[in-house]
């Protein structure tokens, strides 16, 4: 019992009633499946918003009711929704809170009270959000990445009314939540590790949560700053942002701003975040890609030092997203080599990847196909990137469908590939039964070739010179007939692939309730959510007594051990 | 990496508790926020129609409170861990109110700014002073909160008293933002 005295210090908090059991619960995994739930909800919302955009774009003038505006509103909240709302709380409040305590083999996070508080305040966030359909002018239809001064000013769809202030308020406190449920990750990986489990072997997954916490919190304090100036120049007409206006011959109240301001608080968040989005999808891959293909990872610790370059390079490239702002060549050449330079990291671990496929005995369940579709998709999307960064190429291409094609393929496909595969892989955990592998295979080779079929024509759209954002490409002379063709084509896929994700959500619902039972290490999976004492795992996760680690992850044909794994909390004498 | 060996690691970094890696985690973000808000500050300064606004003398008062109520809190510290109850409340106390004073005072020299003029819209010098100001007395609003949690319970004649690492924690909380308003102020003076 020399356990206990351990972890004297964390108290496991005891639930009463319905309520406190699943509501207002401070258990880590009920607070992951909140999270998920509501994440997955915006997350459909976002989605049927880009259905209306696609619709607009592969027939446009089909439906009256989506004007201009409406279409702006469209883009604006898909980005926003999509990245922050649904892949960062999906990632971090989702995945997070459930891997943690579990994969390190903790009763629960360090401080389970902020941790409940962390998911009501993120609640709060998507109510806000949400909120702003259904304010008389809708929401705002500045671009997700709501450059002033066009954001706050009237004319822009939402900009007149309460869409943009409800967006700036709903991220101020999207990011309060955050910053709750960050310190908790933080805390808890460094300080609630079971006996034996030291940070080298920690699960990639961990790893990845835990550095993309990192990146969070010390990134989205900028966009903090910059929503809260924002809001100043809405509210009380300042001029942080604004620079000298002249509307219908008329000057406005603002003067002597910088826009430019803006977009370098925007992107100095902006681009952590494409890492805090990312980081989760390569921990999630690496646990899969080990486990359905038998075989131990590639160079851990190569993994892990990659791991950190990448979260410490994403800080200092910020700019590449801003060549066309008007900046000094030289401090474009060094955001362009900062930019490349974190393409080698990123290799390192593809290579590592690759090479844990190499000669593995590999299992063509529904994750590795996941993991599989994810290393092209990733690979694919980061070389359109190095097109990117280079300055150069960059002016051309930048606000075309090449951009569009471009990020979608590495920070959109790319994290939802790896989360699918993550939902297959854990669900089982989570409910006790198995996902339904039929009607997997067939999300997945839908998805998987219809999101192939949505991006790839992008690229050639984009090198056509399409403009990104425009409501109609009909009045241009210089976009051939071809391109109404291709958006045609391209919408006709996006409907497909946007139902065929109604084919998850009837697989959740119907295997939550009728699906096969699941063993309790259906995979057999080495790391310790899968070894606790009941699957799903109880209130406490181990029963009496926390579980001992003796080995690394990823176990897998270890020679002479009669199973082909050896779980993270079996000692060498055990092994038969 | 020794990958097949138990360790009889202890858990956590450092020897810390798990509130005090929150804590120190916490000053960073604050770290981070002021920081961006000192780039714009001085991203804007250099901007034609930036004119630096007089700063209220009350200003120094108000920095001389949040001196004492640092000090009182640090007594506090010292209080609860030789368990001596006096300087305990004495120092809670002393903490306490000359954050709140700051915070009156704060308040104080808005009102003064406001009177010769200075309006939030007129000048983003204006703009900066009032934004840093207010996020700065917001966070230390937040810390009164819980000061006040630690204080009752310090009074509390048969419930648990605070531990030492408690009262630590928040005084260090409230060295923090001394540190942090003293530099902020600074930028003000020197801008």
């Amino acid at each position: 019992m020399e356990q206990s005295a351990a972890y004297e210090g964390q108290q496991v908090y005891h639930p009463k009633g319905w309520w406190g059991h699943y509501v207002f619960s401070q258990d880590h995994k009920i607070i992951a499946l909140q999270y998920t739930c509501v994440a997955l909800a915006i997350g459909l919302t976002g989605m049927f918003l880009s259905m209306m955009m696609r619709m607009q774009l592969g027939f446009p003038g089909l439906f009256d009711s989506i004007d201009a505006g409406n279409y702006y509103q469209d883009v604006t909240m898909h980005g926003m929704i999509m990245v922050i709302y649904l892949l960062t709380a999906l990632f971090l409040g989702g995945f997070g809170n459930y891997l943690i305590p579990l994969m390190l083999g903790s009763r629960d996070m360090a401080f389970p009270f902020v941790n409940m508080l962390s998911f009501w305040v993120y609640f709060l966030s998507v109510i806000i959000l949400s909120a702003s359909f259904f304010v008389p002018s809708g929401p705002t239809g500045a671009g997700w990445t709501l450059y002033p001064p066009q954001s706050i000013l009237e004319g822009t769809p939402g900009g007149d009314g309460a869409g943009i202030l409800l967006m700036l308020i709903s991220l101020a406190v999207f990011i309060i939540a955050f910053t709750m449920g960050g310190l908790n990750y933080i805390t808890t990986v460094l300080q609630s590790r079971a006996r034996g489990m030291t940070l080298m072997r920690m699960p990639l997954i961990i790893w990845c949560i835990f550095l993309a916490t990192f990146l969070g919190l010390l990134a989205f304090p900028a966009l903090f700053v910059g929503a809260i100036m924002l809001t100043f120049d809405r509210v009380l007409e300042t001029s942080f942002f604004m620079p000298e206006i002249f509307k219908g011959g008329e000057v406005l109240d603002y003067g002597g701003g910088s826009p430019v301001l803006f977009q370098h608080l925007f992107w100095f968040f902006g681009h952590p975040e494409v890492y805090i989005i990312a980081l989760p999808a390569f921990g999630i891959i690496s646990e899969l890609i080990s486990c359905h293909a038998r075989k131990n990872i590639f160079g851990y610790n190569m993994m892990v030092w990659a791991l950190v370059a990448i979260a410490g390079i994403s800080f200092i490239v910020w700019a590449h997203h801003m060549y066309v702002a008007g900046m000094n060549p030289y401090l474009g050449f060094f955001f362009a080599t900062t930019t490349l330079i974190i393409a080698v990291p990123t290799a390192i671990k593809v290579y590592n990847w690759v090479l844990t496929l190499w000669h593995a005995n590999i299992k063509m369940t529904v994750p590795m196909l996941y993991c599989l579709a994810f290393l092209i998709t990733f690979l694919i999307g980061g070389l359109t990137g190095l097109f990117l960064g280079n300055v150069s190429v960059d002016v051309p291409l930048s606000d075309t469908y090449f951009v569009v094609g471009h990020f979608h393929m590495v920070m959109a496909v790319s994290p939802v590939l790896a989360l699918y595969g993550g939902l297959y892989h854990w669900f089982p955990s989570v409910t006790g039964r198995m996902l339904d592998d039929r009607l997997g295979k067939i999300h997945f080779w839908i998805t998987f070739v219809g999101t192939y079929l949505i991006y790839f024509p992008m690229h050639y759209i984009g090198f056509l010179g399409v403009p990104r954002r425009y409501y109609s490409n009909e009045q241009y002379d210089f976009i051939p007939q071809s391109v109404a063709d291709l958006n045609q084509f391209i919408t006709i896929c996006a409907l497909i692939v946007g139902a065929s994700q109604f084919i998850l959500l009837y697989n959740f619902v119907n295997s939550t309730i009728r699906g096969k039972k699941a063993s309790k290490n259906p995979w057999g999976a080495c790391t310790l959510e899968w070894q606790a004492l009941e699957s799903p795992p109880g209130h406490g996760n181990w029963g009496d007594q926390l579980p001992v680690v003796y080995r690394w992850p990823y176990d897998y044909g270890l020679p002479g051990a009669t199973a082909d794994f050896v779980p993270q909390n079996v000692p060498d004498e055990q092994i038969t | 990496m020794d990958r097949h060996n138990p360790i009889n690691s202890e858990p956590g970094i450092l020897n810390l508790s798990h509130a005090q890696v929150f804590v120190y985690m916490l000053l960073a973000v604050i770290t981070i926020l002021f920081l961006f808000l000192t780039n714009a500050y001085v991203f804007r300064m250099n901007f034609e129609d930036w004119q630096p606004l007089p700063m209220p003398s009350l200003l120094w008062l108000n920095t001389c409170s949040l001196v004492v109520a640092s000090m009182g809190m640090a007594w506090a510290t010292r209080g609860a861990k030789k368990n001596n109850q006096t300087s305990l409340k004495t120092g809670l106390l002393v903490g306490g109110l000359f954050a709140l004073f700051f915070l009156t005072g704060q308040f104080w020299a808005w009102q003064q700014l406001i009177e010769y003029g200075y309006l939030l819209a007129n000048n983003p010098a204006n703009t900066f002073f009032y934004l840093i100001t207010a996020l700065h007395g917001l966070h230390i609003s937040c810390g009164v909160v819980a000061w006040m949690v630690i204080t009752k319970k310090s009074w509390n004649p048969n419930g648990d008293r605070p531990s030492p690492s408690q009262v630590s924690l928040l005084a260090t909380y409230w060295h923090y933002l001394l540190l942090i308003w003293v530099m902020m102020f600074g930028l003000f003076l020197s801008t």
